[in-house]
C-alpha cells in the first residue's frame, strides 16, 4: 500500500469523522448530552488530529489540537456544554472541514487565528480553577517553540529528531520539554551538555528496575540489551539488594545494572529506552565524579575514585550493604535455587522405571524360588522386599507431578465459556498438590476440559433460570483431587440442573441406543450419556453438543486405566468422578487360574469374590446364567470360554466368582477356577510387543517367570455379554 | 528469528491501521488488525499474537477496557501491549501504565520509533 493510498483512506475517514462529530453536536443541541454523544464528537476530532499528525498536515493538526483540548475538557465535565459553546463548536467544525479540504488540495487553508483564540479562551475560562494554566505555552502556534531550539544539542546524533522536524508538531515539543524536565530531575543535564568537551570520556548509567518493572508484560532485560546495542557496556551487576531466597518475589527486580557509554552516545536515546518503565525503575545518568557514591568492587580505570559524596540523587537508593566480592556478577542466589532441581531427559526416567519394574519381578521370582527350595521367611528377603518397594515408590514419585498443572488451565477455559455462553461460573479448586504420573496428567487435560465444558454448557443453567430456582445467578464448579488407596479421585461437580434423565432416556430411545420399552436404573440412564453418538444439546453449540464428546472422554479415561462415574441429582447438580491410577506402569492385580492359564484381573475392577451356592445361580436358557448377589442379579461370564482355556471349571458352584464393576455394562461375575494371589504387576503393553487384542489390557511376568495376560475387564465383559443371545438393554447400548 | 513477530493493531481509524500495518509489515512483522476492543477480543480468542498495539479512544470497548480484559486472564497477563497516544505527558504515561499497558507509542510516530517501541517489548 502506498502512502497516497493510505492518505486516501484518511480523507475518507475525515469525512466520516466530521459527519459523526456534526451529528453528535446536533444531538447535543437537541439536548442529548450524554457521555456517548460527547465522546463521539471528541473521537471524530481526535481521529482527524491523529491522521493529520501522521501525514504532516501541520495547520490541520494544530487546529484539531486546540479543538480537541477543549472537547476533552467538555467530555471530562470541566467545561459545561452551554448553548453558546455548542454554537462555537459547530463553527469550529466548519473550519475544521475547510482545513481538511485544504489538506486535500481543495481550497485555501482557512484563517483560524481568531477562532483558535476563542476556543482557547472557552477552555481557559472554565478550566481555570482546576488546572493551573500558568506556564501554559502558546499551544495554538504550530511553529517550533523556542524551548525546542534551546534544548537541541550540538547533536552528534541528529537522526530521530531531524526526522520529526518537518512535522514540528506539538507532541514532539512536549517530548522535548519532558526530556528537559527529566534531565533536570536526574541532576544530569549539566553533564550531558558538557559531554562533547570530553570526547574520550565515557559516561555512566545506573539503572535498577523496581517491583512493577516486570508487570504488564515489561521485560527490563530487553531494554538492557537495547542499551548494549546502542554502544553501552555492562560494567557491573549490583546484587546488593538481592534478599534471602525465601524473601524473593519472582516479579520484583533486585538487580541494579551499571553501564558505561562512549561519549558520543546520545543520553536522551538511552533514557528513551527506559521510558516505558520510567516510574518503576531508578535511573541515574552522569559521569564518574558526579555519580552518587555507589561502591564498586573495583573502581573502573579512568573514573578515578568516586570522591566527594556528590549531591544525593533522589533517584538512586543507597545500597544497604556492599556487594559481596568481585566474583562474576551473576546472582549466586539464582544459582543456589537452580541447584535444587535437575533436569532429566524423560527417556532416561522411563528406562529407570522400566528397570525398577524388572527389579520387582526379579525380586518376586527369587522369593518364589526360595520358597520352593524350602527357604521361607528369611529376614534378608523381607529387607529386600521393603527396599524394592521403597525404590519403586521413589521411582514413581520422580514421574509424579501435582495435578495443579492441569487445574490451572481451568480458569481460562471458564472465561472462554463465559464469553461464549454468557454464564458466569465461580471455580472452587482443592487438592491441586495431589501428585500423579506425568503421563496421566498430560492425557487427563483433554477429558477434563471436555467435562468442564459439558458442565457449563449443559449443567449450569442460565442466570435467570438459576435465580428462579432459588440459586445464586453465578454457577459454581468444584474441582477436587485426592488420593484414595493408591488411586487418585478427581471430582468435577457443578451446581446446575442435574441430569434430566427423562430427556436422556428419550434421546437414547430416539437414537436407537436402547429399546423403547427398556427399564433402566438411574445410574444406567446416567451412563447413557457416554454412549457413542449421544448428545442431548437442544441446539448444536460450538462448545459441546457435537455428540462426540462424552464417549471420547470415557475412552480417554479408560485408556489411562481409570474409571468415570456420575452422581447427579435433579436441580442440585452433577458430579463426574474420575478414578485414575497413580501410574501406568504398575497396577494391582488379582492373579487367577482358569484351566491351564493364569490370568490377572485388575484389582480396580474387582468388587468382591465369592464361592456361590447352587441356589444362588439361575440359568437363563442354555447359554447364560445369573447369580443372585444380595438380591441383585448379575450375569456370570465363564472366563475360560472367553480366553479359550482348557480344562477349566464349568459349573459356577465349583469355582470362584469374581464380581467386577465395568463402565459400560454394569456388574458381571467372572467365573474362574481359583484365586492364586493378589499383588502388584508390572504392565507390559501388548501393543508394543505384539499387537492390541480385544479383551486384553496387557501382559505381565509372574514370579515364576511365566507370562500372564491382564484382562481388560470392561472390554471383555462388554464383548461377552453382547455376544450372548439375550441382550439386556445396557449391553445393547454398549453394542451400539 | 524463526518466526516473525505477530502484532495485532487495534484502532477504529482505518487510516491509522493502514499506517501501522504499512510501517510494521515493511519491517518484517506479521500484522493483523481489529477495529475496536471488542473486535480485538474476538480475534484474540482464536488467534495467538506476540504484541498488541491499541488506540485508546475507540467505540464499543476502548483501549484501556481492552487491556483490562486481557490482563484479567492468565493468557495475556504478560502480553506486551502498547497504547497509541497523542500525548506524552507523564500523567498520560502513568495512566497507561496503571491501566496495564506495557508502553506507548506517541502519535504521530515515525516508522523507526514504532519499530523501536515494538522491539523494546518483544524478543
Amino acid at each position: 500500500m502506498t502512502s497516497e493510498e493510505i492518505q486516501a483512506i484518511f480523507f475518507a475517514e475525515c469525512e466520516e469523522s466530521l459527519a459523526a462529530a456534526e451529528t453528535g453536536l446536533a444531538a447535543c443541541q437537541q439536548g442529548t448530552q450524554d457521555e456517548d454523544t460527547v465522546n463521539a464528537v471528541f473521537r471524530g476530532v481526535h481521529s482527524i488530529k491523529g491522521g493529520a499528525g501522521a501525514f504532516g498536515f501541520i495547520a490541520l493538526q494544530a487546529f484539531t489540537h486546540t479543538f480537541e483540548t477543549l472537547l476533552s475538557d467538555v467530555r471530562d465535565g470541566t467545561v459545561p456544554l452551554t448553548e453558546p459553546l455548542i454554537e462555537l463548536l459547530l463553527r469550529a467544525l466548519d473550519t475544521l472541514s475547510d482545513h481538511v479540504a485544504a489538506a486535500q488540495g481543495a481550497g485555501e487553508t482557512p484563517e483560524d487565528t481568531a477562532l483558535l483564540a476563542e476556543l482557547t479562551a472557552a477552555q481557559a475560562a472554565n478550566a481555570g480553577g482546576a488546572a493551573a494554566p500558568a506556564p501554559e505555552p502558546p499551544a495554538p502556534e504550530p511553529k517550533a517553540k523556542p524551548a525546542k531550539s534551546a534544548k537541541a544539542k550540538p547533536a552528534p546524533e541528529p537522526a530521530p529528531e531531524a526526522q520529526d522536524a518537518p512535522n514540528a508538531d506539538l507532541d514532539i515539543d512536549l517530548d522535548a520539554m519532558l526530556d528537559d524536565l527529566a534531565g533536570a530531575m536526574g541532576g544530569s543535564s549539566p553533564e550531558a551538555d558538557s559531554e562533547d568537551d570530553d570526547a574520550e570520556g565515557r559516561w555512566e548509567m545506573r539503572v535498577r528496575p523496581q517491583a512493577g518493572a516486570m508487570r504488564n508484560g515489561s521485560e527490563p532485560v530487553l531494554m538492557l540489551r537495547e542499551a548494549i546495542e546502542l554502544g553501552g557496556r555492562c560494567e557491573l551487576c549490583d546484587i546488593s539488594e538481592v534478599p534471602p531466597l525465601d524473601k524473593i518475589d519472582p516479579e520484583t527486580g533486585y538487580l541494579g545494572w551499571h553501564f558505561s557509554f562512549p561519549g558520543d552516545v546520545n543520553e536522551t536515546a538511552v533514557r528513551d529506552i527506559f521510558d516505558f518503565i520510567g516510574d518503576e525503575c531508578d535511573l541515574v545518568i552522569g559521569r564518574g565524579l558526579a555519580m552518587p557514591p555507589v561502591q564498586l568492587p573495583e573502581p573502573k580505570p579512568g573514573n578515578g575514585a568516586p570522591a566527594a559524596p556528590a549531591p544525593a540523587s533522589a533517584a538512586v537508593r543507597e545500597p544497604p550493604r556492599q556487594a559481596p566480592s568481585a566474583a562474576p556478577p551473576a546472582a549466586p542466589a539464582a544459582a543456589a535455587a537452580a541447584n535444587q532441581t535437575i533436569r532429566i531427559e524423560l527417556g532416561k526416567l522411563d528406562r529407570l522405571i522400566d528397570a525398577v519394574g524388572e527389579l520387582v519381578i526379579a525380586q518376586a521370582m527369587m522369593a518364589q524360588r526360595l520358597v520352593s527350595e524350602g527357604v521361607a521367611a528369611t529376614e534378608e528377603l523381607t529387607i529386600l522386599e521393603s527396599l524394592t518397594r521403597d525404590i519403586q515408590e521413589s521411582a514413581m514419585s520422580i514421574r509424579a507431578q501435582p495435578i495443579g498443572s492441569v487445574f490451572s488451565r481451568v480458569p481460562r477455559i471458564l472465561r472462554e465459556l463465559t464469553q461464549s455462553t454468557g454464564k458466569h461460573v465461580r471455580l472452587d479448586v482443592s487438592g491441586e498438590s495431589t501428585e500423579l504420573d506425568k503421563t496421566v496428567i498430560e492425557r487427563l487435560g483433554e477429558p477434563l476440559t471436555h467435562l468442564i465444558r459439558n458442565a457449563v454448557d449443559h449443567g449450569i443453567e442460565e442466570a435467570d433460570q438459576r435465580v428462579a430456582a432459588g440459586k445464586s445467578p453465578e454457577g459454581t464448579l468444584t474441582l477436587s483431587a485426592e488420593h484414595r488407596s493408591s488411586r487418585i479421585v478427581i471430582r468435577i461437580a457443578d451446581d446446575g440442573r442435574g441430569i434430566d434423565r427423562e430427556r436422556v432416556l428419550a434421546k437414547a430411545i430416539e437414537k436407537g441406543l436402547v429399546p423403547a420399552d427398556v427399564q433402566l436404573s438411574k445410574e444406567e440412564i446416567d451412563q447413557l450419556i457416554f454412549a457413542p453418538g449421544f448428545s442431548t444439546a437442544q441446539t448444536i453449540s460450538n462448545i459441546s453438543g457435537r455428540g462426540v464428546g462424552m464417549d471420547v472422554v470415557r475412552q480417554n479415561v479408560k485408556d489411562l486405566g481409570g474409571r468415570i462415574t456420575i452422581e447427579s441429582e435433579p436441580g442440585k447438580g452433577t458430579a463426574f468422578i474420575l478414578t485414575m491410577p497413580l501410574t501406568l506402569a504398575i497396577s494391582d492385580g488379582m492373579v487367577v487360574n482358569v484351566g491351564d492359564q493364569t490370568l490377572v484381573i485388575p484389582l480396580a475392577n474387582v468388587v468382591e469374590s465369592l464361592r456361590p451356592d447352587i441356589e444362588q445361580v439361575k440359568g437363563l436358557g442354555t447359554q447364560r446364567a445369573m447369580i443372585n448377589v444380595r438380591g441383585r442379579f448379575i450375569p456370570i461370564i465363564p472366563l475360560h470360554a472367553s480366553v479359550g482355556a482348557v480344562g477349566a471349571t464349568e459349573a459356577p458352584d465349583h469355582g470362584v466368582l469374581i464380581v467386577v464393576e465395568t463402565e459400560g455394562a454394569g456388574r458381571a461375575a467372572l467365573l474362574v477356577d481359583a484365586i492364586r494371589d493378589q499383588r502388584q504387576v508390572v504392565i507390559k503393553s501388548l501393543d508394543t510387543h505384539y499387537r492390541s487384542v480385544e479383551g486384553v489390557a496387557g501382559a505381565t511376568i509372574l514370579g515364576d517367570g511365566r507370562v500372564a495376560l491382564i484382562i481388560d475387564v470392561d472390554g471383555l465383559v462388554a464383548r461377552s455379554l453382547s455376544a450372548s443371545a439375550a441382550q439386556t438393554p445396557t449391553q445393547a447400548q454398549e453394542a451400539a | 528469528m524463526t518466526k516473525s513477530t505477530r502484532i495485532l493493531t487495534v484502532d477504529d481509524s482505518p487510516s491509522m491501521r493502514a499506517l501501522l500495518n504499512h510501517a510494521l509489515a515493511s519491517n518484517g512483522f506479521d500484522v493483523a488488525q481489529a477495529e475496536d476492543g471488542m473486535a480485538a477480543l474476538d480475534w484474540l480468542e482464536s488467534n495467538e499474537v506476540d504484541v498488541v498495539i491499541t488506540d485508546i479512544n475507540m467505540p464499543r470497548l476502548d483501549g484501556f477496557g481492552l487491556i483490562e480484559r486481557l490482563r484479567e486472564g492468565e493468557r495475556h497477563r504478560d502480553r506486551p501491549i502498547l497504547v497509541l497516544t497523542t500525548e506524552s505527558s507523564d500523567e498520560k504515561k502513568a495512566r497507561a501504565r496503571a491501566a496495564g499497558a506495557t508502553g506507548w507509542i506517541v502519535k504521530p510516530f515515525d516508522p523507526a520509533k514504532l519499530v523501536a517501541a515494538v522491539r523494546r517489548v518483544t524478543h
